[in-house]
């Protein structure tokens, strides 16, 4: 059984709780252990490089050090946790004289990065590690004629780690398509969502999630797929206030990419933190019902 | 004997992933302006905030809201024919305005963050109620009410938490963030 | 024996570095100045200086501490007299609550705030250098 060190993140303890559901209900099936990392601390999200970079990298690297201490690789399911992490341990395995600065704080935890930890977001580990193929087997319910618009967001594939295609991915597609439900052509899917600018830059976040949420409809998609905690609120707790800022309609069901596998899976919706959305998911359900 | 640096070059200084400089060989071509998704809402676009940087305009940068509406998409930084690192470009400014305290008015970028980390240092983790001080009087009336109607039924579907969550070994963490960043205890 | 002193300045605020440089002047030092950690070391390995007035907020951090623990490393550069100046209560008012804390990274090192006294400037470099000069003696001894 491959055993992961699991970096939850700030969201997924209540938020996005149903992503961690998902999570940790589908990896069971397929037979991967995500073993919650211990005391680990806050990313630092984006707030923390816009105050101090080294401060930012050692929170990351705190965490680093602890998954290290268990030797295993780390495995985090939001885009902006998986992207401070890969980055903190990158720089500190890159530059001998930060890592020193920043190994010599975390004594004061009884810590120490070498860095020796693999960090991943969770969809690679579900593409790479696990294989679809692994995945198709294990669908009971294969979700037919279900359209599901793949929104990578940003932080998935930028910055760029290595000589990936950030242009034009098709893992997501790949994945949605080993649910048996069908990938639309969502020429927005790799466009960011606001993140936090929703908070700190209202119309300009609501603009750019009205544009996403148009584009997937007439995409002609049922629901839109998701694989970070920011983009699934952005896009579907905001709908009402898109609607009211523009005078638009828009209303379209935004799952985690677990939750789907998970329907296809034949895992009761309940476990898979179906029914705590803003917008109901019922429609999608149905795709799932034999 | 080093001459006193420019602008430019005091923003490069704050780039961890500066290649010596990279800011000066910006040649114009407006690809990060055009993959922006945030672009028509700012003061200025990152063609133009580069251009103000490499004059040496450096007023004019910090007071208006180009890098505090940068969402850190990166699809700049991954496009730039150049190579220039643009949205690490806008964290530097970010953290260049903090440190002058020197940004336009009315922006909640500043205030959010410096809440962010004032709560994550207390106690190791995030608290989304806290943070929603930061912005909630900002808002007009009718965003209000909608905003507390969201939150409303995020809390009835048991999605906001309650109680701030804390990590464990607390006292460890502050002294681990004490070694980083010289902060005093309180007198 | 009245040499003129050679003090370096390694601060990425050229404002402040400017500042500086004209109170020093006045006590007749002479005065050099680097803007970031790199050019900092490269200059103290380049000329011999008195004393090193050293910034603790540059580039990505507190990255004066770092340089702190690379002079200490090398045996030549430790004995140098530093004049820590910290600017941090100024940079992050918000996440400040009390006292500067002197980090005690050197042999011989001393802390000043931001903003700068040019009285108090002046008395910590001349304690800083006699300081210096009592413990060469001591180990010449």
């Amino acid at each position: 059984m491959k055993k992961y060190a699991y970096f939850p993140g700030c969201s997924l303890e209540k938020m996005a709780m149903s992503y961690h559901l998902s999570t940790l209900e589908t990896t069971r099936k397929l037979g991967v252990e995500l073993k919650e990392l211990e005391d680990w601390n806050c990313c630092g999200a984006t707030a923390y490089f816009h105050v101090d970079e080294l401060l930012a990298h050692t929170l990351c690297a705190r965490n680093l050090a602890i998954a290290e201490k268990e030797k295993l690789d780390l495995v985090a399911p939001c885009s902006g946790c998986y992207k401070n992490l890969y980055f903190a341990s990158a720089h500190l395995k890159k530059d001998p004289d930060l890592a020193e600065h920043i190994n010599i704080a975390l004594q004061e935890d009884n810590l120490h990065y070498s860095g020796n930890v693999k960090v991943q977001h969770l969809i690679e580990v579900f593409v790479n590690d696990i294989g679809l193929n692994e995945i198709k087997a294990k669908v009971t319910q294969p979700l037919r004629d279900l359209r599901v618009a793949p929104y990578y967001g940003c932080q998935i594939l930028r910055p760029k780690k290595d000589d990936e295609d950030v242009e034009q991915p098709r893992f997501f597609e790949d994945l949605i398509s080993s649910t048996g439900a069908t990938p639309v052509d969502f020429p927005l899917k790799l466009r960011c969502c606001g993140g936090a600018l929703i908070i700190t830059s209202r119309t300009s976040a609501l603009s750019m999630v009205r544009n996403l949420l148009q584009n997937a409809i007439n995409s002609g998609a049922n629901v839109i797929a998701t694989a970070c905690p920011l983009c699934q609120v952005n896009l579907e707790c905001y709908q009402k206030q898109v609607n009211q800022e523009f005078g638009t309609e828009l209303s379209i069901p935004i799952m985690y990419f677990t939750q789907l596998i998970g329907l296809a899976f034949g895992i009761p919706p309940k476990n898979l933190g179906v029914g705590t959305e803003l917008v109901s998911t019922r429609p999608v359900l149905s795709y799932a019902e034999k | 004997m080093v001459t006193r640096p420019s602008f430019s070059e005091e923003i490069a200084g704050l780039l961890h992933a500066t290649h010596a400089n990279a800011i000066k060989t910006c040649i114009q071509c407006g690809t990060c302006s055009g993959s922006c998704p945030v672009a028509k809402f700012m003061d200025h676009s990152p063609r133009k905030i580069i251009a103000m940087i490499n004059a040496g305009l450096k007023d004019r940068i910090l007071n208006c809201n180009t890098y505090w509406y940068c969402a850190s998409c990166y699809y700049c930084t991954v496009r730039c024919p150049r190579g220039i690192d643009i949205a690490e470009l806008m964290y530097a400014l970010k953290r260049y305005s903090i440190w002058k305290n020197q940004y336009k008015d009315g922006l909640v970028g500043p205030v959010f963050s410096e809440t962010f980390v004032k709560t994550i240092l207390k106690s190791g983790r995030s608290y989304e109620p806290v943070l929603a001080t930061s912005y909630f009087f900002t808002f007009g009336l009718q965003d209000m009410l909608l905003e507390a109607q969201t939150a409303t039924s995020l809390m009835l579907k048991g999605r906001l938490p309650v109680l701030p969550p804390r990590i464990k070994r607390l006292e460890n963490f502050r002294r681990v963030i004490r070694k980083i960043i010289p902060l005093g205890e309180p007198s | 024996m009245s040499q003129q002193k050679n003090l370096l300045i390694i601060d990425d605020d050229p404002d402040f570095v400017d500042g500086l440089k004209s109170i020093l002047k006045t006590a007749n030092y002479s005065v050099d100045a680097a803007y970031n950690p790199k050019d900092g070391f490269q200059a103290l390995q380049s000329k011999c200086y008195d004393l090193l007035l050293l910034d603790v907020m540059m580039g990505r951090g507190a990255e004066g501490i770092m340089l702190a623990r690379k002079i200490n490393k090398d045996p030549k550069l430790r004995e140098i007299p530093v004049l820590i100046i910290t600017g941090i209560r100024e940079q992050m008012a918000f996440l400040f609550p009390g006292q500067a804390v002197h980090p005690h990274l050197l042999p011989v090192d001393e802390l000043l705030e931001k903003p700068v006294e040019p009285k108090l400037l002046l008395e910590k470099v001349s304690t800083l250098l006699k300081t210096a000069e009592v413990r060469k003696a001591q180990t010449k001894k």
